[in-house]
């Protein structure tokens, strides 16, 4: 980029010019790592006993045929029974797939252009625009929560409220919840309303572009999209790649509404079956607790091959603008 | 970071030379700890006392029920009755509604947390005694510990699995076509009769659905239980051993049968039929007045009744009422790994058995098991809709062929299944052969 400053000494550089560490490099170093440890244990515990071992635990069990009732020390080791079945004789699985990256794909783009047009219009010093900030992000803060589904749900009957403001218009609505070519398209206009938390995210990102970039753009008499596209966009590629990531991981794990509006059964006719949902339903209702922890595996290699998938294609598109960008 | 930034990390790059083995060492420790941790207080749990009271005798017995806030009141004055006659025995009583209910049993009972006692009923009771989660009640039912003497024979023997009694019926029911009596009444129609065909019924649900503008009938494709009754008055059953009872063709013809009914506006939409399908008593189409009628079981009609104006009224399924048996409304089990057996199993019996108890309880839970003690409790009600579910179903019983086996494992999939085959045929996604077909190979599957 033409505006960054002249190649200093980086970070990297720094390291090979360090000074060589004399001073008590044996015993103290030593109590200042077990210092460490000790401070860190509170946290590294709650990591173990919350995370880590279950984790593992439930990587065994997805290699079992663990039903929850029958006690961990009598469950059958399966191999990759689990894992066959689930891509081989399962169409319900398939389906949650499907039903997954349709809600992903069109949900997150669609939050992602929402928080970022809503963050431009709140980026400029209008007076009780804080108000706006303040009232566009409120939605992000009632998160997941069953009262906001429930809430949802009800607006979205055949006689609910966004039926009767149609019929203020002539429309005749639909009853969009229990409707099952609707029911998913309900649940992504809940996950786009919220977009108060990429938004803010956004804002912050704006924020941190040089207004000088602006002006030498304008000099150049570039209009106001053109500087969009050519200053805004490229200085927030590492904002926008971090909500992103941020957000892909979040719509591929939508539960809770879709568990609400659906009494936990993923309907109607499937229409809402999450995969987060299906293997809830797997492990708890089917009480085949082993094929769900495989198709919990399943899920979050899939989710960080995504992931990788982002990182990989960010180096052609994400700028760091602190002399490091290629 | 500011390339003038000192340079102070060398921590971060030094010990990796000096000090390897200490650290690994406390990481081997500190791996060793959580994994010992959980083992330690697992085993202290297990190790907990394998007395059969404490050393003051007390005895503190969790039981644990869903239902509504009545069911509660209700439950709570007959333990607290069981406590006043037996002082040393207290309970630790939790319930809630019936959604998520057993997702929550399913979980105490992994986290080898189960209540002493519980409610279960024969969608689960299976899953439940397959897997040996409870306690086989045989033993004490031969000893006379757990008196089912004055118990209709078919009704304890529901809930006997693979030989072993794992539940005690907690009440009876049988199916009941609950209907709006004040609409019908207000618009001169006659009211539905037990013994009505099913031709019958549907012809009726199209001349009301003409009349009031409300649809007759509640769409019974995804109904579990009407499918059951139906196949057995075709000659089939739900099961057979351990494989299903019906053919493709029976499913076939089911839902032609309600394909035809809604063709005739029988029926609501099939949006209102979803509405229906929620098991939610509160969402039953009769009581939010979006059809005549609802599929429910008899004593859940004073309930119904409860969240409407209209009067209700309510008979047997339609066709051949022997097809219709003395079903366990829901079941008391003891968890068989229980350090308080005998306590559990006297509480159950006394809530059975004792006149007090069961008069306390009414027909909340169903018409109560003994039958002499049913006999004084239908005398002494005085609520009309309870008044009424008891007549017809003493009426019906008359009538009751035998029970058919407890479902097998994998029937709440089952059942999960039929609601998707039925309403994708409602909504028009699939022809009813094609969802037939679909229901069944989901069935082969689910019962593997």
């Amino acid at each position: 980029m033409a505006l960054t400053t002249a190649p200093g000494p980086t970070r990297r550089d720094t390291g090979s010019v360090r000074p060589p560490a004399k001073r008590g490099a044996g015993r103290n170093r030593h109590g200042e790592g077990l210092a460490g440890y000790l401070f860190l244990s509170p946290w590294l515990l709650g990591l173990m006993a919350v995370t880590a071992i279950p984790m593992l635990l439930s990587l065994y069990l997805s290699f079992t045929n663990y039903d929850i009732l029958t006690p961990l020390s009598e469950v059958e080791w399966v191999g990759l029974a689990n894992y066959e079945r689930m891509f081989t004789s399962d169409p319900s699985y398939w389906h949650a797939v499907q039903v997954t990256l349709k809600f992903a794909l069109i949900a997150v783009p669609l939050k992602l252009a929402a928080a970022l047009g809503v963050a431009l219009l709140l980026n400029r010093a209008w007076r009780g625009v804080g108000l706006f900030r303040s009232l566009f992000y409120l939605p992000s803060l009632l998160g997941g929560s069953v009262a906001l589904a429930i809430v949802w749900v009800s607006m979205f009957n055949r006689d609910g409220a966004f039926n009767s403001l149609l019929s203020l218009f002539g429309i005749e609505g639909k009853p969009w919840v229990n409707d099952p070519d609707w029911a998913l398209q309900t649940l992504m206009v809940l996950a786009i309303w919220q977009f108060g938390a990429p938004m803010v995210i956004f804002l912050a990102g704006l924020k941190q572009v040089p207004t000088e970039l602006y002006e030498a753009a304008s000099v150049d008499g570039a209009s106001k999209v053109s500087q969009f596209w050519n200053v805004t966009l490229p200085m927030l590629s590492p904002v926008i790649f971090f909500n992103l990531v941020l957000e892909t991981i979040n719509g591929f794990q939508g539960f809770t509404a879709a568990f609400v509006l659906s009494n936990g059964t993923g309907g109607p006719v499937d229409s809402t079956l999450m995969y987060t949902l299906n293997l809830y339903i797997s492990g708890f209702t089917n009480l085949e607790m082993g094929y769900a922890s495989a198709m919990a595996w399943v899920f979050l290699l899939a989710i960080a091959v995504i992931t990788a998938i982002f990182f990989s294609t960010g180096r052609f598109w994400v700028h760091y603008s602190d002399g490091e960008d290629r | 970071m500011h390339p003038a930034t000192p340079p102070t990390h060398g921590t971060m790059a030094v010990p990796v030379h000096r000090t390897p083995v200490p650290r690994r060492r406390l990481l081997r420790r500190l791996l060793a700890a959580a994994v010992a941790v959980p083992l330690l207080l697992g085993g202290a749990v297990a190790c907990g006392g394998d007395d059969e009271a404490g050393s003051d005798g007390k005895v503190e017995l969790s039981i644990f029920w869903w239902g509504g806030e009545a069911r509660a009141q209700l439950t709570e004055q007959a333990l607290a009755l069981y406590t006043e006659k037996n002082p040393n025995v207290t309970f630790k009583k939790t319930w809630q509604a019936n959604q998520g209910y057993f997702d929550k049993l399913a979980t105490l009972t992994a986290g080898g947390n189960p209540p002493d006692i519980f409610q279960i009923d024969d969608n689960f009771l299976t899953e439940y005694a397959a897997r040996n989660t409870t306690l086989d009640l045989t033993e004490y039912k031969d000893n006379g510990k757990l008196d089912v003497s004055k118990f209709p024979e078919s009704l304890w023997q529901y809930g006997v699995v693979d030989g072993k009694l794992a539940g005690l019926a907690a009440g009876e029911n049988t199916q009941g076509l609950v209907y709006n009596k004040t609409l019908l009444t207000k618009n001169g129609l006659p009211e539905p009769t037990t013994g009505m065909s099913w031709e019958e019924h549907i012809a009726w649900a199209e001349q009301v659905a003409k009349k009031t503008k409300v649809p007759g009938t509640m769409d019974a494709s995804a109904v579990d239980k009407a499918f059951w009754v139906w196949l057995r008055q075709q000659g089939k059953d739900l099961y057979k051993g351990n494989d299903l009872g019906f053919t493709v063709e029976d499913v076939t013809k089911w839902f032609e049968l309600w394909k035809g009914a809604r063709d005739r506006g029988a029926t609501p939409t099939p949006d209102v039929i979803h509405e229906g399908n929620a098991t939610d008593i509160t969402k039953q189409l009769v009581v939010t007045g979006k059809a005549g009628t609802s599929w429910v079981w008899v004593n859940q009609m004073p309930e119904l009744k409860k969240n409407t104006k209209d009067e209700l009224g309510v008979v047997a399924y339609p066709g051949d009422p022997g097809a219709q048996w003395a079903r366990a409304a829901m079941y008391w089990s003891v968890f068989r790994g229980s350090k308080h057996k005998d306590a559990a199993v006297d509480v159950l019996n006394f809530l059975s058995n004792d006149p007090e108890a069961v008069k306390l309880l009414g027909t909340d839970r169903g018409l109560p098991s003994n039958l002499e003690l049913r006999d004084q409790v239908s005398q002494s009600v005085t609520d009309p809709a309870m008044k009424q579910s008891i007549e017809v179903e003493t009426k019906l019983a008359e009538t009751f062929g035998a029970a058919p086996q407890v479902p097998i494992k994998g029937h709440s999939k089952v059942r999960a299944e039929l609601t998707k085959a039925a309403e994708e045929a409602q909504y028009g996604r699939l022809t009813p052969a094609q969802a037939a077909e679909q229901f069944y190979a989901a069935c082969k599957s689910a019962i593997a």
